[in-house]
């Protein structure tokens, strides 16, 4: 409690920028990492055998998505920051900014899933409106009526201005807000105009950030089985979203101060929100999964329950218990204590293992459906329908390596451009001092 | 005319702003007593530090309170729904497997449950609800719920002296120093 008052000596006038002679060694490797990654991707994805290019589409999807939602949520903390006018967050809100702004780099690797070569191994419907000879409405009329209702909503020309949209206009918030937070830096008059326009230019792109995180959701992840729905879905990603984003603000927060950097201006107290927060969004995770479940569970309705069904055959039952309770149970009874929160290094673990967690959900969202559908699509090729294709696997996991070496080369990169935390902030003073 | 007999209870000192009273604190703190308080129209940021207060043991009364409330939900639902009346509905399970059901009343239950501990334990940690205390013989003890922010060091206090005392909270600042006596 007795700590240092922090006066405006102890911030840098000029800003606290990170020494980028000291980060380009992590920095070249993750490039060269997501660079060679991405070569030999698009080699999996378009021309090796076509067993491998089915399995790894699957593998591509999970971790574009996985590292989509991280950005998406950090796009989110700087608008929660903005339009709730909090000011224990002005000190840490940059991290947020730059993990938001990996979103416009991170969105490219869609690009991919944008091919009707790839869609084919992942999304039925499309191919189903491909195979349509003439016009597929009224084709979808005569022979797939469930498509034909979902036409409005699950057709190619929406579905990419879909896509176009949350690469345009969500790039657009971020980037807007970032450089509006980054010019003040070197204003020698910032004054509080910033902070109005922020908060202005906040409230409406809480909208476009819902639309976002509930239609990439639908679009890329529910739309691998087009008779499947659930209005929980978006709500739900949205929380694991929040929650892992904030993760990732704690570790990059944690590394900056071992470094030397947000020194003065971040402390136990800022530690001990971003932890209540991220307790929050995991018991808000955990109400949501379950609602969803308990809602279909309950209702008992054949094309909701097959979600659940899938993921409960085999071994990914297992899987599945090991989330209720890695997700939920463990960091619910970790986070409670209120001094781990506190210690910076303790509470980096909890964010580490949350994250693995993170990854963990994200696989069962989007891999059990790979044995289903690519014996759907071509048995001869993939084998019949099966609970999962052997050796499939290690696609996933260098797909992860390869798409998460690209998040930490743009976040790497995003926090090398400007000051680590906004030092002409009008309210850095008040932040730094924060007490809760 | 009347011979009671009047107990010290002890020093009662006002302090001019919340920024004296925190300052105050400190010094008292640092100084060693335990039997004290602060008292303040409203509540100030970093005072419970100041005062060297530990943190409350609340916290793990609520958690096993908490814990409690879902064991029982947990025994409630699942002998009347499993042991004694299986209740089976749309083919589900009446076993161990029928739990997705009991979630919404083991939740229930554990927010009530803890919200009793909070209640009760607080209540009980504070020693409320009581009759009367004896700062309220002071005239001036009212002002706490309006604009005087004052410190009370109780007699009972092993380090409290009449003059020590006395002149310790007069070196911090403390102003209208009353010796506070109650009623036997």
């Amino acid at each position: 409690m007795a700590h240092h008052h922090v006066t405006s000596a102890d911030i840098a006038i000029n800003g606290d920028h990170l020494d980028s002679s000291k980060v380009s060694k992590v920095k070249s490797i993750a490039l060269g990492v997501a660079a060679i990654g991405t070569v030999v991707s698009l080699y999996l994805l378009f021309l090796a055998p076509e067993k491998i290019q089915g399995t790894y589409a699957y593998s591509w999807l999970y971790a574009f998505y996985l590292f989509l939602t991280l950005s998406i949520g950090g796009v989110f903390w700087v608008l929660l920051h903005n339009v709730s006018n909090a000011s224990w967050g002005t000190s840490v809100r940059r991290v947020f900014e730059n993990i938001g702004a990996t979103f416009p780099w991170m969105f490219l690797f869609c690009i991919p899933l944008l091919t009707p070569h790839v869609q084919h191994y992942l999304y039925e419907w499309m191919n189903i409106h491909r195979a349509a000879p003439g016009d597929v409405k009224e084709y979808l009329h005569h022979h797939d009526h469930l498509l034909y209702n979902k036409y409005w909503f699950m057709n190619r020309t929406f579905w990419y201005g879909r896509v176009a949209f949350y690469a345009i206009v969500f790039s657009g918030v971020i980037i807007g807000l970032r450089k509006l937070s980054t010019d003040q830096d070197t204003d020698p008059n910032p004054g509080t105009w910033r902070l109005l326009k922020a908060r202005y230019h906040s409230n409406y792109p809480l909208i476009i950030f819902a639309l976002t995180i509930t239609f990439t959701g639908f679009d890329f992840a529910m739309g691998l089985d087009y008779t499947w729905f659930s209005t929980m879905w978006g709500v739900y990603l949205f929380a694991g979203a929040a929650l892992n984003s904030m993760a990732v603000g704690v570790l990059v927060c944690t590394w900056l101060k071992s470094k030397g950097h947000l020194k003065h201006v971040a402390g136990p107290e800022q530690f001990h929100v971003m932890g209540k927060l991220m307790f929050a969004f995991t018991v808000f995770w955990a109400y949501i999964t379950f609602s969803q479940f308990f809602l279909i569970w309950y209702a008992n309705i054949t094309e909701e329950t097959k979600y659940f069904l899938i993921r409960n055959t085999g071994n990914w039952n297992t899987a599945m218990y090991f989330l209720l309770f890695g997700h939920f149970v463990v960091p619910f009874v970790v986070l409670l204590q209120a001094w781990l929160k506190r210690n910076p290094k303790l509470l980096s673990i909890v964010a580490i293992y949350t994250l693995c967690m993170h990854a963990l959900d994200h696989y069962l969202i989007i891999i059990p459906e790979r044995g289903i559908s690519l014996g759907k699509i071509n048995p001869e090729v993939f084998g019949d329908i099966q609970v999962s294709i052997p050796g499939a696997f290690w696609g996933d996991i260098f797909a992860f390596i390869t798409i998460g070496a690209a998040f930490v080369f743009f976040l790497l990169r995003a926090l090398g451009q400007h000051s680590l935390y906004p030092n002409r902030d009008p309210r850095i003073l008040e932040s730094a001092n924060a007490s809760n | 005319m009347s011979t009671t007999r009047k107990r010290v209870y002890g020093y009662l000192a006002e302090f001019k702003s919340a920024s004296a009273l925190y300052k105050g604190a400190e010094k008292i703190r640092d100084a060693g007593f335990r039997k004290w308080d602060c008292y303040s129209p409203y509540p100030i940021h970093g005072l419970d530090g100041a005062m060297g207060l530990k943190r409350s043991i609340l916290p793990w009364f609520v958690f096993f309170g908490g814990m409690t409330g879902t064991a029982t939900a947990f025994a409630l639902a699942y002998t009347t729904q499993v042991v004694i009346y299986p209740t089976v509905v749309q083919s589900k399970p009446a076993n161990i497997f029928t739990v997705p059901a009991f979630f919404p009343i083991m939740f229930e239950l554990t927010i009530l449950f803890s919200g009793f501990t909070v209640l009760f334990g607080l209540l009980a940690l504070i020693q409320l609800p009581r009759l009367n205390h004896p700062l309220f013989a002071s005239r001036q003890f009212h002002r706490a719920t309006d604009d005087g922010f004052f410190i009370a060091i109780e007699a009972r206090d092993p380090k409290f002296s009449p003059n020590g005392t006395r002149d310790l909270l007069a070196g911090i600042g403390g102003a209208n120093i009353e010796l506070v006596e109650e009623e036997d």
